[in-house]
């Protein structure tokens, strides 16, 4: 396997970010690791397991204006905004974002429209993916489907092999991409190393189908009880796509209309003008949310939309753990 | 409807060319752009019709002519409160069409009941307005429209002059409750639907949930089965292009694959609308 001795990092990384490229990599900003942008003497968090937020921001950002308007007695002047294309190299990504990004892949450029902004963003985003050989408590990536050592998806895979991170080219993109750092590339003795245990783990097979005929079950009167509806984790998945629609006025004429991230644990996401709410209380809403993940969207993109990364086990504040919530599911009998 | 080319979020600019009062509550807005029609929806399909500065909203399109579209539109909120304030020339944004549209094969040769209850006329009048410009295409036709008060009937012209005056067509107008000039019908839809007791092939349903509820079951009763009913969904939609999420029913999303469901699809979907 080629690899790249760690002692090399920081000049790989001022190669990779030659050229304008933005290169993303884990940081610790403010007591928060989260994806952000490379500049020489920063410091990484590579080994500091997944971070808290995902990458999804660099393709889907939490804003993003739609287009300029300028109203006059005459008329509306609409001028759209282009998608920044920039470059971009995700280093460091995790397995279960690269997955994330797959599903993300499938709402906006499937399904009979192409999502202009967020397909310039990924046209010019190159994903590295680092593979986890030591799983968080609340990981569990390979109870629904993925792998935590490779990331299909992904350009380059990089694997921590102790003085080396070992590597290899999975797309073409990333073959080239490898020829930029050539000079620091050397025959590495390490080879792909084997995944840690899991201590979370559930069987997740055969969810979707369950749950199609559980819409009614009792299941949601117990787990919707405790939910806070703080959307803390539609806000930290890397899944999570919902948008809302809003408008910034600039001028008492002009101004923008943007995107911005939305949260099904909302009550206004689903209220209609005129007060009607097809899903008026934190159970329909929940019950959305778990549906959503763990069946609707098998339904309608052949893959669950949940990729294991663990973090609204870990972060949300009553302890609502979709895995114990799978677990629960397999373990009703329905009468039929 | 695969739009490569460019960002499907962004809105042509436009105008309100005319408005037309239908009820204290209800207006019928005529809306071009620059280059005439924004585009050419089938019956049954929405366009996403906003006032920039004020916000952006799904509606379905009422009819259309060669130069514009027509949207019924009730002053239910923000939006629609300053589409009720704006006089002709109002400069607008339109996007779409959206949507599946009526299954108008389904209905060729048939004789068909169109049943609207309140502003839910709005989307059924496409179809109608389609059936009589192709009126060889369709069998008998029956309109069943009820409102909850004579002031609140839409399309008044419709259904009282151009309508029963069309070949083989009959209108049935019901209110909730009349007043001293009301000399028709009054009653709910469901009851009057039973009382007329129609043997059409297909009927399109669209109106407030309660309504179609109780006309559901009603038109189970008098034997009908659940392929020869239509009717339309509404969800809050924010893109129109099934990507923002919240217009999802089950695993459809209403702004791509309805608004307009069999009832034999409807049943296969959780009921949560």
């Amino acid at each position: 396997m080629q690899g790249i001795a760690k002692q090399d990092l920081n000049k790989v990384l001022e190669t990779l970010s030659g050229g304008g490229a933005a290169l993303l990599v884990p940081m610790e900003i403010d007591g928060v690791t989260r994806f952000a942008r490379w500049e020489q003497g920063a410091k990484t968090a590579l080994g500091a397991g997944n971070t808290l937020l995902p990458p999804k921001e660099a393709l889907f950002p939490q804003n993003e204006k739609v287009f300029n308007y300028e109203m006059s007695n005459e008329e509306a002047k609409i001028v759209p905004s282009a998608a920044a294309a920039e470059e971009t190299i995700i280093l460091g990504i995790r397995p279960c974002d690269v997955r994330a990004i797959q599903a993300l892949d499938n709402v906006f450029l499937t399904k009979d429209y192409v999502d202009e902004l967020y397909k310039t963003r990924r046209r010019h985003t190159l994903l590295i993916a680092l593979g986890c050989t030591q799983p968080a408590p609340t990981c569990f990536c390979s109870s629904v489907g993925g792998d935590p050592l490779q990331a299909e998806g992904a350009d380059i895979m990089l694997w921590d092999l102790g003085e080396t991170y070992g590597l290899e080219a999975l797309s073409d993109k990333g073959k080239d991409l490898l020829k930029k750092i050539d000079k620091f590339m050397s025959k590495s003795r390490g080879k792909k190393p084997a995944a840690g245990k899991f201590s979370l783990e559930v069987d997740s097979r055969g969810i979707a189908e369950k749950l199609h005929n559980m819409f009614e079950d009792p299941i949601w009167d117990r787990w919707y009880q405790k939910c806070l509806g703080c959307g803390i984790c539609t806000f930290i998945c890397p899944t999570c796509h919902c948008f809302d629609m809003q408008e910034k006025h600039t001028g008492q004429w002009d101004g923008y209309r943007y995107r911005c991230w939305d949260s099904c644990m909302f009550q206004e996401y689903s209220l209609m003008a005129g007060g009607h709410n097809p899903r008026p209380t934190k159970k329909e809403r929940l019950r959305n949310r778990f549906l959503h993940k763990l069946c609707f969207f098998q339904e309608r993109y052949g893959m669950l939309l949940c990729t294991g990364c663990g973090r609204c086990v870990r972060e949300c504040p009553v302890g609502m753990d979709i895995t114990k919530f799978i677990k629960e599911v397999s373990e009703v009998s329905l009468n039929e | 409807m695969n739009s490569e080319c460019c960002n499907p979020l962004v809105p042509l600019p436009g105008k309100i060319i005319k408005i037309v009062d239908e009820s204290p509550d209800v207006k019928t807005f005529h809306i071009a752009a620059a280059e005439g029609k924004p585009f050419t929806p089938l019956p049954g399909q929405l366009g996403m019709l906003s006032i920039p500065g004020v916000g952006e909203g799904m509606f379905s399109i009422t009819s259309q002519g060669p130069d514009h579209l027509e949207m019924a539109i009730k002053k239910v909120g923000v939006l629609t409160d300053s589409l009720h304030d704006a006089q002709v020339g109002q400069p607008i944004a339109i996007r779409g069409p959206y949507g599946n549209g009526f299954p108008v094969e389904k209905f060729k040769g048939k004789d068909i009941l169109f049943i609207g209850g309140g502003i839910g006329l709005a989307p059924v009048r496409s179809l109608i307005v389609h059936c009589l410009q192709n009126r060889g295409d369709f069998g008998k036709i029956s309109i069943l429209y009820g409102a909850r008060s004579p002031e609140e009937l839409v399309f008044k012209e419709d259904l009282f002059k151009n309508w029963p005056q069309a070949k083989d067509t009959t209108v049935y107008v019901t209110v909730d409750k009349g007043d001293e000039q009301w000399q028709g019908h009054v009653g709910f839809v469901p009851a009057y639907v039973e009382e007329i007791n129609p043997s059409p092939s297909m009927v399109l349903l669209c109106g407030p949930p309660v309504m179609i509820k109780f006309t559901l079951e009603t038109l189970s009763k008098l034997g009908f089965s659940n392929e020869q009913i239509v009717t339309t969904l509404e969800m809050r939609m924010k893109c129109g292009i099934g990507k923002c999420g919240r217009c999802n029913i089950g695993s459809k999303f209403i702004c791509l694959d309805g608004p307009v469901f069999t009832l034999n699809e409807l049943e296969g979907l959780p009921p949560e609308y």
